[in-house]
């Protein structure tokens, strides 16, 4: 609730404040709506304004587009996240997806506990997350998680533990068979990944 | 119930060519059958089993035998083989390529639909193909290419946003391209494609999303659909069978699923049923035979009541109409993905009686290597295992149970190969015990759709092996344990060798007859896909990429690496 109120504050600043990126596309003009995602995700920097808040400069297309339709229609609850949806039409979704993929990557230096980061290798082992994330670099629906801020993903593997977050099925199934400490160090290796 | 057609038609290219289709691979010193031709013409394919020189497969000939049949290297001289080139593509991820060589050009692909002709004598680069990929890819297990197929002056490539391309050999360029399937819901392909009469034959990936799995037959000038094939029948019930193909109990609660079903109705359109590796093509009979993969979702059989078929099975289709002739389902209502997807192999085996009949060889995830009668698909004996089975078939839970074989296999989708002298196949295989996990979901519309998780026990040891089964008799000749689970592939060449790589990047050759290493090379990255051979201006090579897995996570690389026997 207290990170609620905060962003929110922070997102009607960032109304009065800020100066959106030269972004429209084509056929959709989003700049207004870009001015809210930059007060929380970052301006052209691409820095988020917490730790909490994922970056999605450089994220890929077709995942953060699939995220703004699923909290659209409720698969993934957030307060924010499903009233700054609510009012997106696809194209909309398509054309801040667009955006945001096509930035370069936010490379941020995450405080990262290191014991926990070495037995993360061994955790993401037994989950056979290189199956879908390879390299962790993201394709397409499959996200990039290397150099993910370290709060915000270890907030969402249990979120999905925790079946907050119900828009992908297996990962909760397969989240909720790891343990807390678990979570952690595969929080604190992928975070502190970064390009290949 | 198998049912099966005893009309074994003789198709007019059958009577044309009929008389070189001989099951057997013959020795060949350097020959050359076919001079210098850089047309790959239907006759080429049909005798490429002794073909000395080119490799036009990838798996070697229409029966997939992955036998080549030089012997310039061999038992003797492998000692002495060494790196004649190495070529380093763009793309540093999972290598599964088989290259195909025609005439001393090798064209390769890499993963995100890279194609690469090169030299075949030297490794230099004649030309390079991009793949514009689409921006909705959805693929397990890894953004892999198993190759190209190659027929008159054209290649052929399946994407990872469900497309088959058409493309010219000499120059790279694009002639046509199909759409498959719509990537959204989870259709991809990163099999190779299979050549025939025209015909380019194409399965798909998409059994952990919930697709309706296919063969496709289409008109290789234009990329027209001819046939479909669907892997999942709209009757998908079956017989009820409470008992795998080797006889066990799968402890399945037939009362509840019959509820189930009455309630739900037949869940074939999102019942999965991909198929990952190449058709084997009988010639003679006009008909190919492919293994289906597991039903969706993978773990949770609560909403897919029934057989839930042809998952888990082997099939056959007739070759010019794609209709039905037979299958053999190994695991019925299958929830542990041990499913099948190494590639059949079609050889002359002994029945039961004694007698050679044609039959069908698969490589199971369950360990086992199944034998076929080709004729009617009927399961004629099963091997020893090869690998460590425990507590089969105990059913998944929310928290998770052991079982053996892990998830992965066994064989996983590696190709088998074969040597008809010793009358052995030759398997790699996983060891990676794993706990399986059930939790219901709906289906989420192209999204990963497991009903569950599989884990690999990090406390558990993992280890792989080659072994060698007698398929007349289905005991197992000899086996090499390895450090790390295998996948990738195997080649059998008439020198009285086996090839086969790992996952910490050694390379190496075996005895066939007797299992004995007899040579390693250190590649720097995993060996992960199936090696070829071939032979330029006399001199036979040995060809293999080095790129890793991402499946097993082993170490990416970039490496086409050729090995010749130096002078």
């Amino acid at each position: 609730m207290i990170s609620f109120v905060r962003l929110q504050f922070v997102g009607l600043a960032a109304c009065i404040f800020f100066s959106t990126a030269s972004i429209s596309s084509d056929a959709v003009d989003i700049k207004d709506k870009l001015v809210l995602c930059e007060s929380c995700h970052g301006g052209e920097d691409g820095m988020p304004v917490n730790a909490d808040t994922p970056i999605l400069a450089g994220q890929e297309y077709y995942y953060l587009y699939v995220q703004l339709k699923d909290y659209k229609a409720g698969r993934r609850a957030n307060p924010i996240m499903s009233g700054m949806t609510a009012a997106l039409s696809k194209d909309e979704m398509k054309a801040l997806a667009e955006y945001y993929s096509s930035m370069e990557w936010t490379k941020i230096q995450p405080e990262i506990d290191q014991e926990l980061a070495d037995k993360g290798g061994s955790a993401l082992g037994a989950g056979q997350c290189s199956q879908c994330h390879s390299k962790y670099q993201g394709d397409s629906r499959v996200p990039r998680l290397a150099g993910q801020q370290l709060p915000y993903m270890l907030q969402t593997m249990k979120d999905f533990k925790n079946k907050v977050r119900l828009n992908s099925p297996a990962k909760g199934s397969l989240m909720d068979s790891f343990s807390d400490e678990d979570l952690a160090a595969m929080a604190n290796y992928l975070s502190g990944l970064q390009q290949p | 119930m198998p049912v099966f057609d005893k009309k074994r038609l003789c198709l007019a290219v059958g009577l044309v060519f009929g008389a070189a289709f001989t099951a057997h691979a013959q020795e060949v010193e350097n020959a050359s059958n076919f001079g210098d031709m850089n047309t790959v013409s239907q006759d080429m394919l049909n005798r490429a089993g002794n073909d000395g020189n080119n490799f036009l497969h990838t798996n070697g000939n229409y029966e997939q035998t992955r036998y080549y049949p030089s012997k310039q290297i061999n038992t003797q001289n492998v000692k002495d083989l060494r790196p004649a080139w190495i070529f380093q593509t763009e793309i540093v991820e999972s290598l599964e390529t088989t290259p195909i060589v025609v005439n001393g050009i090798m064209y390769i692909t890499t993963s995100f639909n890279h194609i690469y002709a090169l030299n075949a004598a030297t490794g230099e680069q004649i030309w390079h193909f991009k793949h514009k990929m689409g921006p909705i890819t959805t693929y397990c297990c890894g953004p892999n290419n198993r190759g190209v197929a190659v027929y008159e002056d054209m290649l052929f490539m399946g994407t990872l946003d469900a497309k088959m391309l058409g493309l010219d050999a000499k120059t790279g360029k694009l002639i046509w391209e199909t759409e498959l399937g719509d990537p959204e819901l989870g259709y991809s392909e990163t099999m190779a494609p299979t050549v025939v009469n025209g015909k380019v034959l194409i399965g798909t990936n998409g059994g952990e999303y919930g697709i309706r799995g296919f063969v496709k037959a289409l008109d290789y000038k234009s990329g027209e659909v001819l046939w479909t094939f669907h892997t999942t029948a709209e009757d998908s019930t079956g017989v009820w069978a409470t008992h795998d193909a080797t006889g066990r109990d799968m402890l399945r609660d037939i009362d509840a699923e019959k509820a189930k079903l009455a309630e739900m109705g037949d869940p074939y359109k999102t019942l999965g049923g991909g198929v990952w590796q190449n058709p084997a093509v009988d010639l003679d009979a006009n008909r190919i035979y492919f293994v289906v993969g597991n039903p969706s979702p993978d773990l949770d059989g609560s909403l897919r009541p029934g057989d839930n078929l042809y998952t888990n099975s082997l099939v056959s289709v007739d070759l010019d109409s794609g209709e039905y002739v037979c299958h053999y389902q190994y695991i019925a209502h299958d929830v542990w993905d041990l499913d099948a997807v190494s590639p059949p192999i079609l050889v002359d085996v002994k029945n039961n009686d004694g007698d050679m009949v044609p039959g069908v060889l698969h490589g199971g995830k369950t360990g086992h290597v199944y034998v076929h009668n080709r004729d009617d698909c009927s399961l004629i004996r099963f091997s020893e295992a090869m690998v460590p089975q425990e507590n089969m078939w105990v059913l998944p839970t929310k928290d998770g149970e052991r079982m053996l074989p892990g998830a992965n296999g066994g064989v996983e989708w590696s190709p088998m190969t074969v040597d008809e002298k010793l009358g052995l196949t030759y398997a790699i295989n996983l060891h990676q015990p794993m706990t399986y996990h059930v939790e219901s979901s709906p289906y989420p519309e192209g999204k990963l759709w497991l009903g569950g998780a599989f884990k690999v026990i990090p406390e558990e040891q993992q280890w792989g092996n080659i072994t060698a089964v007698d398929y007349h008799t289905g005991k197992i000749r000899w086996k090499v344990k390895t450090q790390q689970p295998m996948i990738g592939g195997i080649l059998a060449t008439a020198g009285g060798l086996v090839f086969a790589g790992e996952g910490n990047g050694m390379f190496k050759a075996y005895d066939s007859e007797t299992g004995s290493q007899l040579w390693r090379f250190q590649a720097g990255a995993g060996v992960n896909a199936p090696p070829a051979s071939y032979s330029v201006d006399g001199q036979q090579y040995i060809v293999v990429g080095a790129g890793g897995n991402t499946q097993l996570n082993y170490k990416r690389g970039n490496n086409i690496i050729a090995f010749t026997v130096s002078d």
